[in-house]
């Protein structure tokens, strides 16, 4: 009965379908919005819009790491950015002990923690052929670890008001994290789409073999993503420091499987090769209205990982569909 | 010289003498204890008793938060001052996992204790081998955390109800009768955050004139704290008339939330110095009670009573300081908020500790 169909035809019904599933990530956030401000009078205040996108910086730029692992594909994905997160705080807390000057050594400490623990993760996933979620799972309990041996389960210090204002104030009407958060993420989105690196890294994504056979060097752009979703992890880190202000041993705890699941969201595929930086970001935002909105609306806050799993499995469903097809 | 020397000998025969006794003296009993209107249930412990020195295993849940670290320094400073009576201390730490702790209770019984001291994972998984080891004869104090059953010699402990509704009192009193609440508990299911909302609720009901707005889980976490206490204000706005929060650690992130919003409203917390130093410096009403880290120390004072057949109540209920920044008719401060208070001291540190310099975790 399809016979009489023209070729035009059904071109434009999959272009339709797939251009849906391109941007679905988009029509549910601006559902997502519209819907919270309907049943949610508290909702559009600018406080209550300043308190989402503060509370979703720091777990943008940590997703923004995880976006480029999970890129590469073949189960790639890193947990132990919050571990990170959480002993870049106690490190910046200890060593600056809230006073300004102290401040831009330590950061650099930090980064360069960031960065060694990526590239330990990189080489040993590259060189050792560890799996991923083994690789960054040992290396998740080893931080932790040697954090508590740092700060023996008690962290000390405090924060500097700067890193404070980074994590918690505002230029005009905007949070200065979210425009931190957005200078990071135009900057990702150019490498993922303008640069050598960013191709080779869809390359890899889709067909690791074809790109090895194209002379790229997959172990060394492999690493680079491990490095940096390490170095976007302790940015994360100190953000969410200077937005909370208190030194405790489990900051960022659970922003592990947070950011992947925003990435995924966002409609970065495990299989790799397929997504970038802006669904992530969408992700996050979702993750983050859900749980505000769940407040707002006086539901008990444990309803929030209901809602967040409902809808993690619906977008994996969803993308699934497009994978098979 | 001869006279000063006798007079120094005499003098330090007298402090070697009433040392001990000073010391005491000085020994508080908890008040909820000593005013319990019923009888105090005191076990006979006669049948332990031992020539010392003792071997005694410590199996510990976890030392994976702050007040945890505290609380199992407790224990090792006291072991350190009771070394007399100590030959062996073990101690396990089950990093709050309810199999391990099962089986590192197995190896201290193994290695041939006089007493076990637990503090238990989760009360009902490690019921059945606490029961074993307490039918064995072994004599057993369940310390911070008890077991359901009460096969056990004593539970060295501070109550979790009466925390909660000193803390209710406090905030209701502040607000004469009249206005809304939020309550922010710690972890949903844990015994001690359940025991303190059921109190706390207790105390609500005599005010009718107290809304409770919202009550939110915050996981005992300061960014949890201030993630829901933010959300809270934009739902209620000036609505809420005073926050009930069961513990510094989101007492100090609800403040921020609160300070945030350029609000300034009645709160309650515990001894965590990172709240202490917040309501000190944003200048909030507050009040604070202990759920005291001494209680490791006490445990092992309870356990050295077992051992030498000194009766020791069933549930010791370790005593604990009230502070607040202004007192009401029924909860008064034991000492100045700014003495108690230690901004030079660590947030996470918690205040009421008794431990010596050298057992700070520095």
């Amino acid at each position: 009965m399809s016979v009489g169909r023209s070729y035009v035809e059904i071109r434009e019904a999959v272009s339709l379908k797939d251009s849906f599933e391109k941007y679905g990530i988009y029509i549910f956030l601006i559902l997502l919005f519209a819907f919270a401000s309907l049943v949610s009078p508290a909702f559009l205040k600018p406080q209550n819009l300043r308190d989402v996108l503060n509370q979703a910086a720091a777990l943008g730029i940590v997703s923004i790491g995880q976006t480029f692992v999970i890129l590469t594909g073949r189960g790639g994905l890193d947990l132990s950015v919050a571990s990170v997160m959480a002993t870049v705080a106690v490190i910046v807390a200890k060593n600056t002990g809230g006073q300004d000057a102290l401040l831009f050594p330590v950061a650099m400490v930090c980064l360069l923690f960031g960065i060694l623990v990526g590239l330990a993760n990189g080489l040993l996933i590259t060189k050792r052929r560890v799996p991923p979620f083994m690789a960054t799972l040992g290396m998740m309990i080893i931080i932790q670890g040697f954090r508590f041996l740092y700060t023996k389960g008690a962290p000390k210090g405090d924060f500097p008001m700067f890193l404070r204002f980074l994590g918690r104030g505002n230029i005009g009407p905007v949070p200065t994290s979210v425009i931190s958060l957005a200078i990071l993420t135009v900057i990702a989105a150019i490498v993922l789409k303008k640069t050598v690196f960013g191709r080779q890294l869809y390359a890899i994504g889709g067909n690791i073999n074809t790109a090895h056979l194209s002379g790229y060097n997959t172990d060394r752009i492999i690493t680079l993503t491990y490095i940096i979703s390490g170095f976007t992890a302790a940015i994360a880190g100190l953000y969410l420091a200077g937005w909370i202000g208190i030194a405790d041993n489990w900051v960022g705890k659970g922003y592990e499987l947070d950011s992947i699941a925003a990435v995924v969201m966002g409609g970065t595929s495990f299989e790799g090769g397929r997504g970038g930086v802006l669904g992530t970001i969408a992700g996050v935002l979702i993750i983050m209205m859900l749980y505000n909105l769940v407040l707002l609306l006086h539901l008990p806050v444990q309803v929030q990982y209901i809602v967040k799993g409902a809808v993690i499995i619906l977008a994996a469903s969803f993308y699934v569909r497009r994978a098979i097809r | 010289m001869k006279k000063l020397v006798s007079v120094l000998i005499a003098i330090a025969c007298i402090v070697v003498v009433l040392g001990p006794v000073a010391q005491a003296a000085e020994r508080q009993f908890s008040r909820s204890w000593l005013w319990d209107p019923n009888a105090v249930k005191m076990m006979d412990t006669s049948k332990y008793k031992k020539e010392p020195p003792y071997v005694i295993g410590f199996s510990n849940a976890s030392i994976s938060n702050s007040w945890r670290v505290f609380f199992a320094r407790e224990v090792q400073a006291e072991v350190e001052k009771q070394k007399d009576l100590i030959k062996k201390f073990y101690i396990t730490d089950a990093q709050d996992k309810p199999d391990k702790q099962i089986a590192d209770t197995e190896d201290l019984v193994a290695k041939g204790i006089d007493l076990l001291i637990i503090s238990a994972a989760t009360s009902a998984a490690l019921d059945p081998i606490v029961t074993r080891v307490y039918k064995q004869g072994i004599p057993v104090v369940c310390a911070d955390r008890r077991v359901t059953s009460e096969n056990f010699d004593s539970f060295v402990t501070s109550s979790s109800y009466a925390m909660g509704r000193m803390q209710m009192l406090w905030l209701c009193q502040m607000l004469k009768g009249k206005g809304n609440i939020v309550m922010l508990p710690g972890l949903a299911g844990a015994g001690p955050a359940e025991e303190r909302i059921t109190g706390g609720k207790e105390v609500l009901s005599q005010f009718p004139g107290v809304k409770l707005l919202d009550l939110q889980y915050t996981s005992w976490s300061p960014s949890e704290g201030k993630r829901i206490m933010a959300a809270l204000i934009q739902s209620y706005g000036k609505k809420i008339d005073g926050v009930w929060a069961d513990s510094g650690l989101q007492g100090s992130g609800a403040i921020e939330a609160l300070v945030e919003a350029g609000m300034k409203v009645p709160i309650t917390g515990d001894h965590l110095n990172a709240y202490l130093t917040r309501v000190q410096k944003y200048e909030f009403p507050a009040m604070s009670i202990g759920f005291p880290v001494k209680m490791g120390a006490e445990s092992v004072t309870t356990a050295l009573k077992i051992l030498q057949g000194i009766p020791v109540p069933f549930i010791v209920n370790v005593t604990r300081e009230v502070v607040t920044t202004v007192d009401t008719v029924d909860v008064k401060s034991d000492l100045p908020w700014d003495e108690w208070a230690r901004p030079d001291w660590p947030a996470d540190w918690w205040i009421d500790n008794t431990l010596p310099e050298h057992w700070l975790p520095k």
